[in-house]
């Protein structure tokens, strides 16, 4: 009998044991701020300076930075957040600008506003309906992922083309420039993968359109002139045998590191990767993002980017604080970011310091972060909503029958009947 | 766990004092009762409670947190939802094609390494059975390589002039199939093939050897003597193998991420999607799951009707 007891009383243990976790004190000021972050050699780093930055003044805050990949902080966050139970998430998060809305809307008293932190006209305007929900700011903008033409200099003008023919271009020269190229020197122009949309995505931005209406939650796809165009154009690379298939990101940056490819049409975070490979140096130039032909459109587009958020989790406050002393007001730290990192911030009145007017050797002396900041200032501002994956998959999916010879506007309009079924 | 029970009343019954009897059958039923109460007390906190749970988040949707109860609607969008019926087909074709490819595959393995005569027995075992024990993730990777446009598969058919150009593995709604029911064959034959092995150190030699007497061929043998000795073997591993792939997750999620456009995408892949890719509907989600639940459910009834054995 006494062993039966024993046993029970041993499993009764276990059981409490599981569940008593839970329970303990918040504490309500701690001076320990946890970071989330993917991408050592970009998000990581920066956050690194701001720490170093930051502690010079405020030593007793204590900030560890734990890296995480993207996709596994998405997960967690949903996970956590989800259950109601904020125990092991951090203080501070990056969250990708696309997704943002996704997360402030889902779980609504979980951020906390940084209204009181930072000014929002400090920064770039598209990154602010992006970054705020019901007229709070919740998100500190971080890098800028403004998009630009990478092209091969050596390729051109094999072709007979330089890159003043690419200054304020549409998609139609640019087209006209990969055939050139293709012929002279059987490079192809681009490399996509046919399930990340994310040319098509700085298309319409270009033309202040996107995958949803301007409330951020109804589908625009079928009466989408941007959409229209750019999957026209897309068709016409693809047909014209422009476009070099890969499947993932080693390849992408492999065909562009081997030299396969003339053009690559990206945010300027692609720039580190672009430069890994010394051996190229000189034969590289960064054009402005071309516009869409015959729709009204400007030469400048993001790709991709991402904001700071502060969870609703004891030391909010003082992690606000921080975000708001580094991020949205320090300029010195802009400039040793775009020194060590390379990276571009969206805090305009960083972009008149002199690091920006560096002229770098590997684009032939163009001074890319100058031209980068200018671009920034053009983006167009548009609400990435809810829905940008959702509908980015389905897309994905009918583009693949418009390639095989599907007409246009059906494609758009099952596309469209499908996503409005998908997003609510 | 009934054992002290069934013992109890009829062993203890023939025994002349009532008293101690009682005390011990009671004891006893005791001593059963707390073995069984631990293991479902555990079952039920960590099985059918979110199971329950389960159930009841899928009569729910909206974004993350602000659920609301929508009763059978996620049940009606499900049969209208083009991604899932494509991720059902998707799946369905690598059931239909990879199963019996595998399983046949075991079989014919696993005679094959039965032989008596053959030599390097144990080398040729291992080096089968070896992928099984290679983690889901590294070796989509690895195949995600091989089969790249530029991976040594390519490089190979390009070599010895079989093909004039890259086959687009990856990025080809066909071939993407095929990747996949490749890799997950090569996965899992070997683990299929061991169950048949081991079974078959169980038939009776001098059943071949009569066999042989009689004048059967080797064909003969296998389709008369070892399949029907399989049998139930072979249906077990069809049916962990169809629940196995109804699952199937890893393998796409790495080597093609269900592309192009939804073309290799499976049903937990769906799944994972809903709650972590898109905006987050977990409600919907469990609907999907559910949906699994029921697909296994159905294709473990056919297998059995099929096998048509009694048990």
């Amino acid at each position: 009998m006494k062993r039966i007891f024993a046993l029970l009383f041993v499993g009764l243990l276990v059981l409490s044991a599981c569940s008593s976790g839970s329970g303990s004190e918040a504490d309500a000021d701690t001076n320990d701020i946890k970071v989330w972050a993917w991408d050592p050699n970009f998000n990581i780093k920066a956050m690194e300076l701001a720490k170093t930055a930051y502690q010079e003044e405020n030593s007793e805050l204590n900030i560890e930075i734990i890296e995480n990949a993207q996709d596994d902080i998405i997960q967690k966050l949903n996970t956590s957040l989800s259950s109601g139970t904020t125990k092991g998430l951090p203080n501070i998060v990056l969250i990708e600008d696309y997704r943002a809305q996704s997360f402030l809307q889902s779980y609504p008293d979980m951020f906390y506003a940084v209204d009181d932190s930072i000014s929002t006209d400090d920064f770039a305007k598209y990154k602010i309906p992006t970054t705020s929900f019901e007229g709070k700011q919740y998100g500190v903008p971080f890098d800028s992922g403004v998009a630009g033409l990478y092209i091969r200099t050596d390729y051109l003008e094999e072709a007979g083309y330089s890159k003043d023919d690419l200054q304020n271009a549409d998609w139609e020269k640019v087209i006209e420039i990969g055939k050139a190229v293709k012929e002279a020197t059987g490079k192809q122009m681009i490399t996509q993968d046919p399930k990340d949309l994310g040319l098509l995505r700085m298309m319409i931005q270009s033309s202040g359109a996107w995958y949803l209406d301007e409330d951020g939650v109804t589908p625009d796809i079928a009466d989408n002139d941007a959409l229209k165009e750019a999957f026209r154009l897309y068709k016409e690379m693809i047909d014209a045998d422009l476009v070099k298939p890969h499947s993932d990101w080693s390849q992408f940056i492999a065909a562009i590191n081997n030299g396969d490819i003339s053009m690559v049409p990206s945010g300027n975070w692609i720039t580190p990767s672009i430069k890994a490979e010394a051996s190229q140096s000189g034969k590289w130039a960064v054009a402005p993002f071309p516009k869409l032909p015959g729709i009204e459109s400007v030469n400048a587009s993001n790709l991709g980017g991402s904001s700071w958020y502060v969870l609703n989790v004891p030391g909010k406050e003082k992690a606000a604080e921080f975000l708001g002393q580094t991020f949205g007001a320090d300029v010195d730290y802009y400039q040793q970011f775009v020194e060590e990192v390379g990276g571009l911030g969206t805090y305009q009145p960083a972009a008149e310091g002199e690091a920006y007017q560096a002229e770098d050797e590997f684009f032939g002396g163009q001074k890319i972060l100058s031209d980068f900041a200018a671009w920034t200032e053009e983006i167009p501002q548009v609400n990435y909503g809810l829905h940008t994956y959702v509908i980015e998959d389905i897309l994905a999916n009918e583009i693949q029958k418009y390639l095989d010879g599907e007409d246009l506007d059906t494609v758009l309009e099952n596309a469209q009947s499908l996503a409005e079924q998908q997003a609510k | 766990m009934n054992i002290p029970d069934k013992l109890g009343p009829e062993k203890l019954a023939k025994k002349p004092a009532p008293r101690p009897a009682r005390s011990l059958r009671l004891k006893n039923t005791m001593v059963g009762w707390s073995f069984v109460t631990l293991a479902s007390l555990l079952i039920g906190i960590f099985y059918f409670f979110p199971m329950v749970q389960a159930l009841i988040l899928s009569f729910q949707s909206g974004s993350g947190v602000n659920l609301s109860f929508v009763g059978f609607e996620n049940y009606i969008r499900l049969f209208q939802d083009p991604v899932f019926l494509t991720t059902v087909k998707n799946t369905v074709i690598y059931l239909i094609i990879q199963v019996p490819v595998m399983i046949l595959l075991a079989l014919f393995l696993s005679v094959v390494l039965n032989n008596k005569t053959l030599k390097w027995k144990g080398f040729f075992r291992t080096a089968i059975f070896l992928p099984c024990v290679t983690s889901l993730v590294a070796y989509s990777v690895v195949f995600k390589y091989l089969f790249a446009p530029d991976g040594i598969v390519n490089m190979t058919l390009m070599k010895i002039n079989l093909v004039s150009e890259p086959i687009q593995w990856l990025t080809d709604p066909f071939w993407a199939k095929i990747t996949i029911i490749l890799a997950i064959t090569w996965r899992w034959t070997g683990y299929n093939m061991i169950f048949y092995l081991s079974a078959l150190q169980n038939v009776d030699r001098s059943i071949y050897e009569a066999a042989k007497i009689d004048g059967a061929s080797a064909i003969q043998q296998f389709f008369k003597i070892t399949i029907p000795m399989l049998k139930p073997i072979i249906l077990f591993t069809s049916i962990t193998s169809t629940i196995g792939t109804l699952q199937l997750f890893d393998e796409v999620m790495n080597i093609t991420a269900g592309g192009p456009g939804n073309a290799t995408m499976t049903i937990s892949q769906y799944i994972y999607n809903l709650s972590f890719k898109y905006t987050p509907d977990f409600g919907y989600a469990a609907t999907v799951s559910y949906a699994i639940v029921i697909l296994i459910v159905i294709f473990s009834i056919i297998q059995f009707k099929a096998a048509g054995d009694k048990k």
